[in-house]
């Protein structure tokens, strides 16, 4: 409808304009919702699996630090040397819960930059983008426990396997490729 | 005498731990905490006989810092271990070709370091 042709077509007009960014500004915020609602749980379950990593890995340390410690002429020199090693490995929990804390944070940092784009109404030609790059969060894991653990959705239930085995493994080997 | 290696990691206890780690085996070690202050280490043609470094770092990654010791003489062929917790296989494809010699997924085992190292050291 030409809307010019009529008397108060120009009013009718502004007011069709204002409908349009109404209802783009509704819709982004709704997509901007529905993202953040289904990130929010697995940003939390990334902070649980920290949690759960530096118990389990204080937990282990106590273990091997007694082994250490023990005058037992049972405790052999090999069995300290393989405590030792353990040792290393469990330290590393810091290095492991430092990098994933570190992806939380430039999550929420994105939360952010997204809730401010929005702010600025959907004549912003950023926010489409904005929530585009929302979905691309996966993207920066390093870690498969981080990768399966976004694929879960942040179901309240799952537990990532702490990577830190007490015995030796096949996975040492696998953690290994030669090119 | 001794071997030499270079521990590039921007975690500190990371480099720590791998630094302890060779040094218990006999390395001498050399530390930096991303590929540019690594490079800056190696400038004077330091002898190395190993170079141990992770992926993801400030200022320059892992891979920039393979290519960039790749282009030098002197460390064409010094074994390249990367140790990383990125386990991606497009990652791993990646710094094939930038010149890695192997790659190693944290948390590391200090034994299965030290065999791979093994390894890859020229006899």
């Amino acid at each position: 409808m030409n809307s010019s042709k009529v008397p108060g077509g120009s009013i009718r007009e502004a007011a069709d304009v204002g409908d349009v960014e109404r209802e783009a500004h509704r819709r982004a915020w709704e997509s901007f919702g529905n993202d953040a609602v289904q990130i929010i749980p697995i940003l939390k379950a990334h902070m649980a699996a920290v949690t759960q990593e530096t118990e389990r890995a204080a937990m282990e340390l106590m273990g091997y630090l007694q082994v250490l410690a023990s005058s037992s002429a049972a405790i052999t020199a090999t069995d300290k040397a393989a405590s030792l090693s353990k040792v290393v490995m469990a330290m590393q929990f810091q290095d492991i819960t430092r990098q994933k804390l570190e992806h939380v944070g430039s999550a929420l940092d994105q939360l952010q930059q997204h809730v401010q784009v929005l702010l600025e109404g959907p004549e912003n030609p950023k926010a489409q983008q904005e929530i585009a790059a929302l979905q691309r969060m996966e993207r920066s894991y390093t870690m498969d426990a981080e990768r399966r653990l976004h694929e879960a959705g942040g179901v309240s239930d799952y537990l990532e396997p702490v990577p830190i085995d007490i015995e030796p493994s096949k996975n040492e080997t696998d953690s290994v490729t030669l090119f | 005498m001794s071997k030499t290696a270079l521990v590039v990691d921007d975690s500190r206890t990371m480099r720590q731990m791998v630094a302890f780690t060779l040094t218990n085996a006999g390395f001498t070690v050399i530390e930096a905490e991303d590929g540019k202050d690594a490079v800056s280490k190696v400038a004077a043609g330091t002898k190395l006989d190993i170079v141990v470094t992770d992926l993801n770092m400030p200022e320059m990654d892992g891979i920039t810092l393979i290519k960039k010791l790749r282009q030098l003489t002197a460390y064409k062929f010094t074994p390249i271990l990367m140790l990383t917790t990125e386990s991606a296989m497009e990652k791993k494809k990646e710094g094939k070709e930038a010149g890695a010699t192997g790659w190693i997924v944290k948390p590391f085992n200090p034994d299965v370091l030290l065999k791979t190292i093994a390894k890859v050291l020229p006899a």
